[in-house]
């Protein structure tokens, strides 16, 4: 099957099912998962034959003469995990959205996003990385826009403007890059990269930081999550600011690592601080989905500290909470939104005592909550472990500070459950009717299997990251 | 001898006798395609004065494919004879080579643009033509005393424009470029522009911004450009600060407008702003790729959204932001339409305004000038500002009014063209890439 299927496929199947789609509501929700898993099939797929070390080449379309723009598409290890995560949580995602309003116009947009998501973690040509990068911008400005909730309106042309800025930061790197060496090739500018000017580096980092997103750069992330329909809230935190995480990790560190290690302190520093602004700001939170975005916002802040190591345990290890954090943020996000949806409130103080009336619902969002704060069997934990073990290894023992980071989440977590599974059942919550479709109840099922799983068993998944860091260090993994 | 050029000629002249009759659309309409494929076999139009080139011929043929767009969208008899009348000027500026023939076909296309704003029926059309005619006689005046400095210094007029000059004749030139930049809606010489893109009918402004602006840069920077790498000490600060004044302005002002046409009005000024960029960065290799790119970009997105305002504005009285509030709810096709051309006026990838811009904005960089690239990208991302806000009344807010459904299949097809045109040229670059060096 050509790559280039999964590519522009999707950017024609979406403009069918947004024509011919209208009325065939069972058509487009069935074609959406069936081309969702039939790219995790190919993903999964792609793992078995990817060589041990280096990239597989999936060929080059499009070349143009005299300016180094082709279309090559290369995958390793990083960016074929990076796919198997997107389709995987873009059928959980399409299930959970089960029961939107105006199906074929939201999963036509949905297809749409997954043709240049592919694109993103395939292509290693600079400018056509780029343009994928900003493809994935429309179907979210109209997927947050028109499906949002009150304020969905400022949060999606914030969101776009917001993030199309860091964007034309990253463009003007990528044309002094090409200018400096030549090719646009990113597995071929490492070697020429390392006397290159400090700015392209610094271009970069705040580019992708706004994605991540990196404290200061996150003021977008807290509005477009609050105003996202709940599952493109999974769609953001769980493939965008990955997205974003992708990108620091491939062209930051690993493209250019003489300057990351220069300014390795800065990564460090900004880490830390998202790590603790964005749990604070979780604990001070009322409001029940803008806790969670502050909390995913948090973690990031963790994967950065992790990418600020710069060794290979620490790379493994941020990758790996990269899968976690995207596995258990996305649940939270479902039932808060399934809860704003059903009591009509945000607050976490109108509800309260919900285990007595949804106890399934309670019982998978005490199990994420406590795997993002870490518990033991959980992805949370393992995620949270090792990425303290690669800081300390890297930066001295005073990095136990990060340990503290992962109390204030016990904090604001616990103190959630107090205000909205447990405690006195309250007037909103006994009005309410909780029954969920039973789709969208699968999909967090299987989100809580996912968690639990990979958390058990994390050399499963460890296997399959280390090779992508292997050129890293050849001593061997964690 | 009988080219491309000759044909629309004719044609326009002949479509006079088909005025009020059934016959003129297709008279006009296959006029417009036998020049197409005239200018595809490569023909010229052979007089001494004019040269062909790939670029020009690429350019050309896209022209044409606009004109038929134009065309098809076209009711009124007087404009679509008008419309050929543009196009064989066009192509005739395209051509000029020598500053004869330039002035010559330039006057022409300016001529043929009074005479199309010309069709007055409102007061407010009236001020939009007048203040057009105004500032052109002074374009005029300015690029006349311009060529007379160039020839006291010692220039030649039926010659291209002369590498080594006397500072005479060399400031005759840089006089003639303020003199062309009115043309181009350079800040400061705007201020007509914008009233007169908002207030003429919207399918002339389709032909003044889309189509006649884009013919004169492309010309321009044809005739310009060598003299202009000779010269860089002067052409890089003049361009580069006209570029960064005017791709600011016109975005800002932008921003503040209320009236769709206005928006769009200043946007294009600030479309000008980057396309003077590739004069700026004239030494680099990139810059005639990028210019060429740009305007093949530009002269199909820009005539799509005018000429979806004159559908909105016929059919349903539409003409503020506010009246088109949630047009998509009953008019998917002219808001994917109008949404698809605003996101490649914006720079939204695989449209064809993205890698107009990109290719530009490289070869700014290529020729060591990044900081002026960084502030037209960040121009770039502000101008995302109102298109994406004209895009979310379109979608995201409920429509006032309820609007019929439009159904009438030439303006739709003609927005397909145009459309094709820019999807086209948002993938496939390498067709560009291959003859833009001959500009």
């Amino acid at each position: 099957m050509s790559p280039l299927f999964f590519i522009f496929g999707p950017i024609l199947l979406a403009a069918i099912v947004a024509l011919y789609g209208k009325k065939q509501h069972a058509f487009v929700k069935y074609a959406a998962l069936a081309l969702f898993g039939w790219m995790l099939i190919y993903s999964l797929d792609l793992l078995t034959i990817l060589p041990e070390t280096g990239y597989l080449d999936l060929g080059t379309y499009l070349a143009v003469e005299r300016f180094d723009f082709a279309l090559t598409l290369q995958v390793d290890h990083l960016s074929v995990v990076m796919l198997i995560l997107t389709s995987l949580l873009l059928i959980l995602v399409a299930l959970s959205s089960w029961t939107m309003k105006w199906p074929s116009s939201y999963f036509a947009l949905l297809i749409l996003f997954a043709g240049p998501i592919t694109g993103v973690f395939m292509s290693t040509d600079l400018l056509w990385f780029f343009i994928f990068w900003e493809l994935t911008l429309v179907p979210m400005y109209f997927l947050v826009g028109i499906w949002g909730a009150e304020g969905r309106i400022y949060a999606a042309v914030k969101f776009f403007l917001y993030t199309h800025v860091a964007s034309m930061l990253i463009l003007l790197a990528f044309f002094l890059i090409y200018k400096e060496t030549g090719t646009m090739d990113m597995t071929l500018v490492r070697e020429s990269m390392l006397a290159s000017p400090v700015l392209i580096w610094w271009l970069l980092f705040i580019g992708f930081a706004v994605k991540m997103p990196i404290f200061p750069f996150h003021t977008w992330l807290p509005d477009a999550h609050v105003q996202a329909p709940a599952p493109i809230s999974v769609l953001l935190a769980g493939v965008l600011l990955k997205m974003g995480a992708y990108a620091m990790i491939r062209m930051v560190v690993l493209m250019m690592p003489e300057h990351s290690a220069q300014f390795a302190w800065v990564i460090l520093t900004l880490g830390l601080i998202t790590l603790f602004y964005a749990g604070f700001m979780a604990l001070y939170e009322t409001h029940l989905k803008k806790m969670v975005a502050y909390s995913s916002i948090s973690h990031m802040g963790l994967v950065t500290v992790a990418i600020a190591t710069l060794s290979y345990s620490g790379l493994s290890a941020a990758l790996y909470e990269m899968i976690g954090h995207a596995l258990i943020i996305s649940p939270l996000f479902l039932i808060a939104g399934f809860l704003h949806h059903k009591t009509g409130s945000w607050q976490m103080g109108d509800m309260g005592g919900l285990m007595q009336k949804a106890p399934y619902l309670s019982a998978l969002f005490v199990l994420a909550g406590l795997a993002a704060l870490g518990l033991p069997g959980t992805m949370g934990f393992v995620g949270e472990l090792t990425i303290l073990i690669a800081a300390i290894k890297s930066y001295g023992f005073w990095l136990i500070v990060i340990a503290l980071g992962s109390m204030i989440g016990a904090g604001y977590i616990i103190w959630t459950f107090r205000r909205v599974i447990y405690g006195e059942i309250s007037e909103t919550v006994k009005k309410s009717d909780f029954r969920m479709d039973r789709v969208e109840f699968a999909a967090l099922i299987a989100f809580a299997v996912l968690i639990v799983l990979f958390g058990l068993f994390p050399s499963a998944l460890f296997d399959v990251i280390n090779s992508a860091f292997s050129s890293l260090a050849p001593q061997g993994g964690l | 001898m009988f080219g491309s050029f000759s044909l629309l000629f004719i044609a326009a002249l002949v479509s006079l006798a088909f005025h009020r009759t059934i016959w003129l659309k297709p008279v006009a309409l296959v006029a417009t395609a036998g020049a197409l494929f005239l200018t595809y076999s490569g023909s010229t139009i052979g007089l001494s004065g004019f040269e062909n080139s790939g670029a020009v011929r690429l350019f050309t043929m896209i022209l044409e494919i606009v004109l038929l767009a134009l065309l098809l969208h076209e009711e009124e008899d007087q404009t679509m004879t008008q419309t050929l009348f543009v196009g064989a000027a066009s192509i005739a500026l395209l051509q000029a080579h020598t500053l004869l023939t330039f002035i010559i076909a330039f006057e022409a296309v300016s001529i043929i643009s009074f005479v199309l704003v010309s069709h007055i029926k409102t007061a407010a059309q009236a001020e939009g033509a007048v203040k057009m005619f105004i500032a052109g006689a002074i374009a005029t005046g300015i690029l006349l005393l311009g060529t007379a400095l160039y020839l006291i210094g010692g220039g030649k007029l039926g010659a291209p424009i002369a590498l080594q000059t006397s500072s005479l004749s060399t400031a005759g030139l840089f006089v003639m470029l303020l003199g062309l930049f009115y043309k181009l809606t350079i800040v400061p010489m705007h201020g007509w522009a914008a009233d007169t893109y908002a207030l003429v009918r919207h399918s002339h402004a389709a032909i003044l911004t889309g189509l006649a602006k884009t013919v004169v840069a492309v010309a321009m920077f044809r005739l310009f450009a060598p003299f202009l790498a000779e010269h860089l000490a002067m052409t890089v600060p003049m361009m580069v600060i006209l570029s960064v004044i005017t791709m600011t302005l016109g975005n800002f002002l932008a921003l503040f407008q209320k009236r769709i046409a206005r928006i769009l009005a200043y946007s294009s000024i600030a479309h000008a702003g980057y396309m003077l960029l590739a004069f700026a960065a004239v030494k680099s290799g990139y810059a005639s790729t990028g210019l060429l790119y740009m305007a093949i970009a530009y002269i199909f997105m820009q005539s799509a959204v005018f000429l979806l305002l004159d559908t909105l504005r016929k059919r349903y009285d539409i003409q503020t932001l506010e009246e088109i509030k949630g047009l998509a709810k009953h008019n998917r096709g002219l808001a994917f339409f109008f949404t698809a051309q605003l996101f490649s006026l914006a720079g939204i990838p695989l449209l064809a305004g993205f890698m107009g811009k990109a290719i530009v904005f490289y070869a700014g960089v290529d020729a060591g000038l990044w900081p002026v690239v960084l502030i037209a990208l960040l121009n770039s991302a502000l101008s995302v500002g109102y298109y994406a806000w004209i895009i979310k009344h379109l979608y995201f807010d409920e429509a006032s009014t309820v609007h019929e459904t439009f159904k009438e299949k030439s303006p739709l097809v003609a927005q397909g063209i145009l459309l094709a045109g820019t999807l086209y040229f948002g993938i496939f670059a390498s067709i560009v890439f291959a003859v833009g060096k001959s500009l």
